[in-house]
Protein backbone atom coordinates (compact mmCIF):
# COMPACT_ATOMS: atom_id res chain seq x y z
CA UNK A 1 0.00 0.00 0.00
CA UNK A 2 1.68 3.22 -1.42
CA UNK A 3 -0.02 5.90 0.46
CA UNK A 4 1.14 9.06 2.13
CA UNK A 5 3.26 8.90 5.16
CA UNK A 6 3.34 11.54 7.90
CA UNK A 7 6.46 12.30 9.60
CA UNK A 8 7.56 13.35 13.19
CA UNK A 9 10.47 13.63 14.98
CA UNK A 10 11.13 12.87 18.94
CA UNK A 11 9.11 10.57 21.32
CA UNK A 12 6.59 12.71 22.59
CA UNK A 13 3.05 13.13 21.58
CA UNK A 14 3.93 9.08 20.55
CA UNK A 15 0.16 7.38 21.79
CA UNK A 16 -2.20 10.09 20.24
CA UNK A 17 -0.23 10.22 16.43
CA UNK A 18 -0.13 6.57 16.41
CA UNK A 19 -4.05 6.63 17.21
CA UNK A 20 -4.60 9.27 14.52
CA UNK A 21 -2.70 7.19 11.97
CA UNK A 22 -4.77 3.71 12.54
CA UNK A 23 -8.33 5.84 12.49
CA UNK A 24 -7.14 7.63 9.08
CA UNK A 25 -5.64 5.22 7.60
CA UNK A 26 -2.04 6.95 6.66
CA UNK A 27 1.03 5.47 7.62
CA UNK A 28 3.45 6.98 10.06
CA UNK A 29 6.80 7.43 10.42
CA UNK A 30 8.62 8.87 14.16
CA UNK A 31 12.73 8.88 13.95
CA UNK A 32 14.72 10.76 16.35
CA UNK A 33 13.34 8.89 19.42
CA UNK A 34 15.47 9.73 22.09
CA UNK A 35 18.59 10.13 19.63
CA UNK A 36 20.45 12.42 21.80
CA UNK A 37 19.89 10.62 24.90
CA UNK A 38 22.21 8.27 27.08
CA UNK A 39 20.23 5.43 26.51
CA UNK A 40 18.52 5.98 22.95
CA UNK A 41 15.41 4.60 21.42
CA UNK A 42 11.83 3.27 22.49
CA UNK A 43 11.28 2.27 26.36
CA UNK A 44 9.88 -1.03 26.95
CA UNK A 45 6.41 0.55 27.97
CA UNK A 46 6.35 2.09 24.08
CA UNK A 47 7.40 -0.93 22.26
CA UNK A 48 4.72 -2.95 24.56
CA UNK A 49 1.93 -0.17 23.30
CA UNK A 50 2.95 -1.12 19.67
CA UNK A 51 2.71 -4.49 20.41
CA UNK A 52 -0.75 -3.95 21.59
CA UNK A 53 -1.87 -2.13 18.55
CA UNK A 54 -0.50 -5.07 16.53
CA UNK A 55 -3.14 -6.90 18.57
CA UNK A 56 -5.92 -4.81 18.38
CA UNK A 57 -5.37 -4.94 14.71
CA UNK A 58 -5.21 -6.88 11.80
CA UNK A 59 -2.81 -6.36 8.99
CA UNK A 60 -0.63 -3.13 10.69
CA UNK A 61 3.11 -3.37 9.57
CA UNK A 62 5.41 -2.16 12.37
CA UNK A 63 8.82 -1.87 11.24
CA UNK A 64 11.43 -0.81 14.18
CA UNK A 65 14.99 0.41 13.58
CA UNK A 66 17.87 -1.60 14.63
CA UNK A 67 18.87 1.04 17.22
CA UNK A 68 15.29 1.52 18.32
CA UNK A 69 15.45 5.38 17.47
CA UNK A 70 13.42 4.85 14.54
CA UNK A 71 9.44 3.62 14.09
CA UNK A 72 7.63 3.28 10.73
CA UNK A 73 3.52 1.76 11.02
CA UNK A 74 1.49 1.18 8.60
CA UNK A 75 -2.22 0.67 9.90
CA UNK A 76 -4.42 -2.11 9.27
CA UNK A 77 -8.02 -2.29 10.13
CA UNK A 78 -8.97 -2.30 13.57
CA UNK A 79 -10.35 -5.93 14.08
CA UNK A 80 -10.64 -5.84 17.52
CA UNK A 81 -12.87 -9.21 19.67
CA UNK A 82 -11.29 -10.84 22.80
CA UNK A 83 -7.74 -9.92 23.76
CA UNK A 84 -4.87 -9.90 26.90
CA UNK A 85 -2.12 -7.85 27.26
CA UNK A 86 0.59 -7.63 30.13
CA UNK A 87 1.63 -4.32 30.81
CA UNK A 88 5.20 -3.55 31.86
CA UNK A 89 5.54 -1.87 35.30
CA UNK A 90 7.07 0.96 34.19
CA UNK A 91 3.65 2.19 33.20
CA UNK A 92 0.30 1.80 34.42
CA UNK A 93 -2.50 0.40 32.36
CA UNK A 94 -4.20 3.74 31.69
CA UNK A 95 -1.24 4.95 29.46
CA UNK A 96 -2.30 1.31 27.24
CA UNK A 97 -6.22 2.08 28.01
CA UNK A 98 -6.07 5.80 26.68
CA UNK A 99 -5.20 4.86 22.87
CA UNK A 100 -7.24 1.59 22.62
CA UNK A 101 -10.58 3.74 23.90
CA UNK A 102 -9.55 5.93 20.85
CA UNK A 103 -9.78 3.29 19.09
CA UNK A 104 -12.25 0.81 20.16
CA UNK A 105 -15.68 2.18 18.82
CA UNK A 106 -14.59 2.02 15.15
CA UNK A 107 -13.33 -1.81 14.97
CA UNK A 108 -14.53 -4.51 13.34
CA UNK A 109 -16.26 -6.56 16.47
CA UNK A 110 -16.67 -5.15 19.58
CA UNK A 111 -13.29 -5.14 21.90
CA UNK A 112 -13.04 -7.23 25.29
CA UNK A 113 -9.64 -6.23 25.93
CA UNK A 114 -8.14 -7.55 29.22
CA UNK A 115 -5.05 -5.68 30.44
CA UNK A 116 -2.90 -6.55 33.72
CA UNK A 117 -0.01 -4.64 35.46
CA UNK A 118 -0.64 -1.80 37.63
CA UNK A 119 -3.62 0.38 37.84
CA UNK A 120 -2.67 3.43 39.04
CA UNK A 121 0.51 5.44 38.81
CA UNK A 122 1.11 9.38 38.91
CA UNK A 123 1.56 9.66 34.72
CA UNK A 124 -1.82 8.46 33.28
CA UNK A 125 -5.27 8.38 34.11
CA UNK A 126 -5.61 5.38 36.73
CA UNK A 127 -8.55 2.92 36.09
CA UNK A 128 -11.31 4.10 38.70
CA UNK A 129 -10.81 7.55 36.61
CA UNK A 130 -11.53 6.11 33.61
CA UNK A 131 -14.09 4.25 34.46
CA UNK A 132 -16.16 7.00 36.09
CA UNK A 133 -14.91 10.04 33.89
CA UNK A 134 -13.73 9.09 30.78
CA UNK A 135 -16.28 6.87 29.66
CA UNK A 136 -19.25 8.85 30.09
CA UNK A 137 -17.74 11.11 27.80
CA UNK A 138 -17.73 8.72 25.13
CA UNK A 139 -21.33 8.44 25.53
CA UNK A 140 -21.57 12.22 24.71
CA UNK A 141 -21.39 11.33 21.18
CA UNK A 142 -23.80 8.32 21.29
CA UNK A 143 -21.34 5.43 22.31
CA UNK A 144 -22.97 4.05 25.12
CA UNK A 145 -24.82 0.50 25.25
CA UNK A 146 -22.35 -2.28 26.41
CA UNK A 147 -19.37 0.24 27.33
CA UNK A 148 -18.08 -0.47 30.53
CA UNK A 149 -14.68 -1.20 32.52
CA UNK A 150 -14.40 -3.58 35.44
CA UNK A 151 -11.49 -3.42 37.43
CA UNK A 152 -11.04 -6.81 38.52
CA UNK A 153 -7.29 -6.23 41.04
CA UNK A 154 -6.46 -2.96 41.99
CA UNK A 155 -2.48 -2.12 42.10
CA UNK A 156 -0.32 0.44 42.80
CA UNK A 157 2.98 1.75 41.09
CA UNK A 158 6.34 1.10 42.64
CA UNK A 159 4.83 -2.35 42.95
CA UNK A 160 5.02 -5.69 41.33
CA UNK A 161 1.62 -5.61 39.18
CA UNK A 162 -1.02 -7.94 39.71
CA UNK A 163 -3.78 -5.42 38.91
CA UNK A 164 -6.23 -6.72 36.57
CA UNK A 165 -9.05 -4.79 34.11
CA UNK A 166 -11.46 -5.93 31.69
CA UNK A 167 -12.71 -3.23 29.30
CA UNK A 168 -15.65 -3.51 26.88
CA UNK A 169 -16.34 -1.51 24.03
CA UNK A 170 -19.04 -1.07 21.37
CA UNK A 171 -18.98 -0.71 17.97
CA UNK A 172 -20.59 2.51 16.29
CA UNK A 173 -21.38 3.38 12.57
CA UNK A 174 -20.56 6.72 13.42
CA UNK A 175 -20.07 9.36 15.77
CA UNK A 176 -22.87 11.49 17.10
CA UNK A 177 -22.00 15.47 16.30
CA UNK A 178 -21.31 17.20 20.00
CA UNK A 179 -22.87 20.13 20.92
CA UNK A 180 -21.45 21.07 24.43
CA UNK A 181 -21.56 24.56 25.31
CA UNK A 182 -23.36 24.97 29.08
CA UNK A 183 -21.00 24.43 31.81
CA UNK A 184 -23.53 24.45 34.03
CA UNK A 185 -23.18 24.40 37.94
CA UNK A 186 -21.22 22.42 40.29
CA UNK A 187 -24.32 20.22 41.56
CA UNK A 188 -22.25 17.02 43.51
CA UNK A 189 -19.09 15.59 44.41
CA UNK A 190 -17.89 12.21 44.66
CA UNK A 191 -14.90 10.49 45.55
CA UNK A 192 -13.40 7.23 46.54
CA UNK A 193 -10.82 6.57 49.24
CA UNK A 194 -8.71 3.73 48.19
CA UNK A 195 -6.49 2.17 50.73
CA UNK A 196 -4.62 -0.74 49.55
CA UNK A 197 -2.75 -3.31 52.31
CA UNK A 198 -2.64 -0.27 54.67
CA UNK A 199 -4.18 0.93 57.70
CA UNK A 200 -7.81 0.84 56.92
CA UNK A 201 -7.94 4.36 59.07
CA UNK A 202 -6.06 5.91 56.46
CA UNK A 203 -8.86 5.98 54.02
CA UNK A 204 -11.26 7.88 56.87
CA UNK A 205 -8.34 10.26 57.44
CA UNK A 206 -8.09 11.23 53.37
CA UNK A 207 -11.52 12.11 53.46
CA UNK A 208 -11.75 14.22 56.52
CA UNK A 209 -8.91 16.13 55.15
CA UNK A 210 -10.88 16.68 52.17
CA UNK A 211 -14.12 17.32 53.57
CA UNK A 212 -12.30 19.85 55.34
CA UNK A 213 -12.06 22.34 52.17
CA UNK A 214 -15.05 20.95 49.55
CA UNK A 215 -17.95 21.06 52.87
CA UNK A 216 -18.10 25.00 52.55
CA UNK A 217 -19.45 24.63 48.88
CA UNK A 218 -22.40 21.99 48.32
CA UNK A 219 -24.31 19.18 50.92
CA UNK A 220 -24.19 16.81 48.38
CA UNK A 221 -20.73 15.25 48.83
CA UNK A 222 -20.19 11.48 49.44
CA UNK A 223 -16.33 10.40 49.63
CA UNK A 224 -16.40 6.70 49.68
CA UNK A 225 -13.92 4.50 51.79
CA UNK A 226 -12.35 1.52 49.25
CA UNK A 227 -10.53 -0.99 51.25
CA UNK A 228 -8.82 -3.62 49.53
CA UNK A 229 -7.85 -6.87 51.33
CA UNK A 230 -5.87 -10.13 50.45
CA UNK A 231 -6.90 -11.47 46.82
CA UNK A 232 -8.06 -8.31 45.64
CA UNK A 233 -6.22 -6.38 46.47
CA UNK A 234 -2.99 -7.10 43.83
CA UNK A 235 0.75 -7.24 45.48
CA UNK A 236 1.57 -3.66 46.73
CA UNK A 237 0.12 -1.54 49.53
CA UNK A 238 -0.60 2.20 48.77
CA UNK A 239 -3.48 4.97 49.35
CA UNK A 240 -4.99 7.77 46.91
CA UNK A 241 -8.10 9.78 46.43
CA UNK A 242 -9.92 9.99 43.61
CA UNK A 243 -12.69 12.89 43.29
CA UNK A 244 -14.98 14.38 40.32
CA UNK A 245 -17.43 17.07 40.46
CA UNK A 246 -20.89 17.08 38.39
CA UNK A 247 -22.71 20.38 37.31
CA UNK A 248 -26.20 19.94 36.21
CA UNK A 249 -25.39 19.71 32.64
CA UNK A 250 -23.31 16.82 33.48
CA UNK A 251 -19.62 18.16 33.02
CA UNK A 252 -17.61 16.02 34.80
CA UNK A 253 -14.15 17.50 36.42
CA UNK A 254 -11.65 15.05 38.44
CA UNK A 255 -8.24 14.55 40.13
CA UNK A 256 -6.41 12.39 41.70
CA UNK A 257 -3.58 12.14 44.10
CA UNK A 258 -1.76 8.82 45.30
CA UNK A 259 0.52 8.05 48.08
CA UNK A 260 4.33 8.41 47.46
CA UNK A 261 6.76 7.88 50.42
CA UNK A 262 6.96 10.00 53.26
CA UNK A 263 3.45 11.88 52.81
CA UNK A 264 0.80 11.75 54.99
CA UNK A 265 -2.44 10.82 54.36
CA UNK A 266 -4.03 14.09 54.86
CA UNK A 267 -1.40 15.75 52.05
CA UNK A 268 -2.44 13.04 49.25
CA UNK A 269 -6.34 14.24 50.27
CA UNK A 270 -4.76 18.02 50.04
CA UNK A 271 -3.10 17.86 46.79
CA UNK A 272 -6.33 15.71 45.11
CA UNK A 273 -9.01 17.97 46.88
CA UNK A 274 -7.01 21.25 45.64
CA UNK A 275 -6.74 20.09 42.27
CA UNK A 276 -9.79 19.40 41.40
CA UNK A 277 -10.66 23.15 42.31
CA UNK A 278 -8.46 23.93 40.02
CA UNK A 279 -9.73 21.74 37.14
CA UNK A 280 -13.44 23.81 38.28
CA UNK A 281 -12.04 27.50 38.10
CA UNK A 282 -10.58 26.67 34.72
CA UNK A 283 -14.36 26.37 33.31
CA UNK A 284 -15.70 25.41 30.30
CA UNK A 285 -17.72 21.57 29.95
CA UNK A 286 -14.52 19.09 29.67
CA UNK A 287 -11.64 18.88 31.86
CA UNK A 288 -7.73 19.63 30.73
CA UNK A 289 -7.42 15.55 30.57
CA UNK A 290 -9.72 14.50 28.25
CA UNK A 291 -9.31 17.73 25.72
CA UNK A 292 -7.65 15.41 23.27
CA UNK A 293 -10.20 12.82 23.46
CA UNK A 294 -13.59 15.13 22.79
CA UNK A 295 -11.51 16.80 19.75
CA UNK A 296 -10.94 13.58 18.19
CA UNK A 297 -14.10 12.33 18.55
CA UNK A 298 -15.28 15.74 17.25
CA UNK A 299 -12.84 15.33 14.38
CA UNK A 300 -14.97 11.75 13.29
CA UNK A 301 -17.93 13.47 13.80
CA UNK A 302 -20.71 13.50 11.32
CA UNK A 303 -20.60 16.24 8.46
CA UNK A 304 -22.09 18.90 10.61
CA UNK A 305 -20.34 21.47 12.74
CA UNK A 306 -19.94 20.38 16.38
CA UNK A 307 -19.22 22.51 18.83
CA UNK A 308 -17.76 22.07 22.82
CA UNK A 309 -16.62 24.53 25.40
CA UNK A 310 -13.19 24.34 27.25
CA UNK A 311 -10.80 25.52 29.37
CA UNK A 312 -6.98 26.49 27.62
CA UNK A 313 -5.36 23.79 25.47
CA UNK A 314 -3.07 22.09 27.32
CA UNK A 315 0.47 21.41 25.26
CA UNK A 316 -0.63 18.23 24.46
CA UNK A 317 -3.47 19.19 23.12
CA UNK A 318 -1.92 22.10 21.28
CA UNK A 319 -0.15 19.70 19.52
CA UNK A 320 -2.97 17.22 19.14
CA UNK A 321 -4.38 19.97 16.92
CA UNK A 322 -1.91 20.49 14.85
CA UNK A 323 -1.44 16.49 14.46
CA UNK A 324 -5.46 16.17 13.60
CA UNK A 325 -4.59 18.79 10.64
CA UNK A 326 -2.11 16.53 9.43
CA UNK A 327 -3.94 13.40 8.97
CA UNK A 328 -7.54 14.61 8.84
CA UNK A 329 -6.50 18.34 7.08
CA UNK A 330 -9.46 19.25 9.70
CA UNK A 331 -8.39 22.69 11.40
CA UNK A 332 -11.05 24.15 15.03
CA UNK A 333 -11.88 27.59 14.94
CA UNK A 334 -10.80 28.47 18.38
CA UNK A 335 -12.18 31.59 19.91
CA UNK A 336 -13.55 32.90 23.41
CA UNK A 337 -16.46 31.38 24.69
CA UNK A 338 -18.03 34.27 26.21
CA UNK A 339 -16.27 38.07 24.33
CA UNK A 340 -18.90 39.94 26.93
CA UNK A 341 -17.21 38.54 30.12
CA UNK A 342 -13.61 39.80 29.70
CA UNK A 343 -12.04 37.84 32.78
CA UNK A 344 -13.29 34.54 31.18
CA UNK A 345 -10.86 32.39 29.80
CA UNK A 346 -12.84 29.06 28.87
CA UNK A 347 -12.77 28.92 24.74
CA UNK A 348 -15.15 27.36 22.46
CA UNK A 349 -13.85 24.65 20.11
CA UNK A 350 -15.67 24.02 16.71
CA UNK A 351 -15.18 22.43 14.05
CA UNK A 352 -16.76 20.62 10.72
CA UNK A 353 -16.86 16.54 11.37
CA UNK A 354 -15.15 14.57 8.58
CA UNK A 355 -18.20 12.02 8.73
CA UNK A 356 -15.58 9.04 9.59
CA UNK A 357 -17.49 5.73 9.06
CA UNK A 358 -16.74 3.00 10.73
CA UNK A 359 -15.59 0.69 7.36
CA UNK A 360 -14.51 -2.21 9.69
CA UNK A 361 -17.45 -2.99 11.37
CA UNK A 362 -18.95 -6.40 11.12
CA UNK A 363 -22.76 -6.00 9.49
CA UNK A 364 -23.31 -9.35 10.90
CA UNK B 1 -6.38 50.12 29.94
CA UNK B 2 -9.53 48.29 29.14
CA UNK B 3 -9.28 48.22 25.83
CA UNK B 4 -5.55 47.06 26.14
CA UNK B 5 -6.89 43.48 28.24
CA UNK B 6 -9.45 43.24 25.72
CA UNK B 7 -6.81 42.46 23.38
CA UNK B 8 -7.87 38.74 23.08
CA UNK B 9 -5.23 36.54 21.49
CA UNK B 10 -6.00 34.68 18.41
CA UNK B 11 -5.78 30.62 19.52
CA UNK B 12 -6.62 29.45 15.80
CA UNK B 13 -3.47 31.44 14.34
CA UNK B 14 -1.06 30.50 17.20
CA UNK B 15 -2.18 27.26 17.02
CA UNK B 16 -1.93 26.56 13.28
CA UNK B 17 -0.02 29.15 11.45
CA UNK B 18 2.98 29.84 13.96
CA UNK B 19 6.17 27.67 14.57
CA UNK B 20 6.04 28.30 18.62
CA UNK B 21 6.27 25.54 20.55
CA UNK B 22 3.04 24.21 22.52
CA UNK B 23 5.01 25.32 25.61
CA UNK B 24 5.94 28.40 23.96
CA UNK B 25 2.45 29.33 23.16
CA UNK B 26 1.03 28.76 26.54
CA UNK B 27 3.87 30.80 28.14
CA UNK B 28 2.90 34.18 25.67
CA UNK B 29 -0.40 33.97 26.74
CA UNK B 30 0.47 35.06 30.28
CA UNK B 31 2.77 38.13 28.78
CA UNK B 32 1.49 41.29 26.75
CA UNK B 33 0.28 40.94 23.43
CA UNK B 34 4.29 42.56 22.09
CA UNK B 35 6.16 39.49 23.47
CA UNK B 36 3.58 37.04 21.43
CA UNK B 37 4.66 38.73 18.17
CA UNK B 38 8.11 39.48 18.37
CA UNK B 39 8.55 35.54 18.61
CA UNK B 40 6.28 35.19 15.75
CA UNK B 41 8.73 37.91 13.95
CA UNK B 42 11.44 35.83 14.66
CA UNK B 43 11.14 32.06 13.82
CA UNK B 44 14.15 31.60 12.76
CA UNK B 45 15.78 31.72 16.20
CA UNK B 46 12.42 30.19 17.80
CA UNK B 47 13.09 26.81 16.47
CA UNK B 48 16.72 27.08 17.50
CA UNK B 49 15.66 27.60 21.02
CA UNK B 50 12.99 25.32 20.98
CA UNK B 51 15.32 22.09 20.59
CA UNK B 52 17.80 23.43 23.02
CA UNK B 53 14.77 24.04 25.79
CA UNK B 54 14.22 20.23 24.86
CA UNK B 55 17.79 19.15 25.12
CA UNK B 56 17.79 20.59 28.99
CA UNK B 57 14.19 18.95 30.41
CA UNK B 58 14.89 16.85 32.96
CA UNK B 59 15.28 13.49 32.34
CA UNK B 60 12.30 12.46 34.15
CA UNK B 61 10.08 14.46 32.28
CA UNK B 62 11.71 12.91 29.14
CA UNK B 63 11.00 9.77 29.97
CA UNK B 64 7.18 9.94 30.44
CA UNK B 65 6.72 12.98 28.33
CA UNK B 66 3.40 11.11 26.87
CA UNK B 67 1.46 11.38 29.93
CA UNK B 68 -2.08 12.07 30.88
CA UNK B 69 -1.76 13.94 34.22
CA UNK B 70 -0.28 17.37 33.82
CA UNK B 71 3.01 17.35 36.19
CA UNK B 72 2.17 21.45 36.98
CA UNK B 73 -1.67 20.51 38.08
CA UNK B 74 0.25 19.43 41.68
CA UNK B 75 2.75 22.12 40.98
CA UNK B 76 3.10 23.98 44.96
CA UNK B 77 2.09 27.04 43.13
CA UNK B 78 -0.54 25.78 41.62
CA UNK B 79 -2.25 23.92 44.55
CA UNK B 80 -0.70 26.52 47.09
CA UNK B 81 -3.37 29.17 45.59
CA UNK B 82 -6.03 27.04 47.33
CA UNK B 83 -4.67 27.70 51.10
CA UNK B 84 -5.78 31.22 50.35
CA UNK B 85 -9.26 32.11 51.58
CA UNK B 86 -10.92 34.71 49.27
CA UNK B 87 -9.40 32.21 46.38
CA UNK B 88 -11.46 29.67 47.88
CA UNK B 89 -14.80 31.64 47.50
CA UNK B 90 -13.84 33.16 44.63
CA UNK B 91 -14.78 29.92 43.41
CA UNK B 92 -18.27 29.76 44.93
CA UNK B 93 -20.46 30.97 41.91
CA UNK B 94 -19.75 28.10 39.88
CA UNK B 95 -21.68 25.37 42.21
CA UNK B 96 -25.30 25.43 42.41
CA UNK B 97 -25.42 26.94 46.15
CA UNK B 98 -23.45 29.90 44.86
CA UNK B 99 -26.38 31.20 42.99
CA UNK B 100 -28.21 32.76 45.07
CA UNK B 101 -25.55 33.04 48.38
CA UNK B 102 -23.56 35.15 45.74
CA UNK B 103 -25.42 38.49 47.22
CA UNK B 104 -25.41 38.10 50.78
CA UNK B 105 -21.09 37.32 50.71
CA UNK B 106 -20.74 40.11 48.41
CA UNK B 107 -21.72 42.22 51.40
CA UNK B 108 -19.69 40.57 54.19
Amino acid sequence: MAGPVVQYSGHKYLRHRLVLSILSGKAIKIDGIRSDDKNPGLRDFEVSLLRLLEKVTNGTVIEISVTGTAILLKPGIISGGPLVHDCPLSRSIGYFLEPIIMLAPFSKRPVQLTLRGITTDDHDLSADLIRTVTLPHLQLFGISDGLELRVHKETWSTSRGGGEIQFLCPIVKQVKTLNFVEPGKIKRIRGIAHAVRVNPQFSNRMIEASRSILNRYIPDIYLYSDVYKGEESGKSPGYALTILAESTTSVLFCSEAISKPGVAPEDIALQATRSLLSEISKGGCVDQKHQSLILLMMVLGSEDVGRCRMSQPTPGTIQFLRDIRDFFGTSFKIVPADPTEPNATDLLYSCYGTGHVNANRDLA
Amino acid sequence: TVKHRRTRRDWTKDIYSSDLTPEQILSSSSKPQQDGNEALDDDFFTVKQSSKIYANTDSDLLEFADRSKDPSAFSSAELSKWEDEEMLESIRGLFITGAFVDGELADE
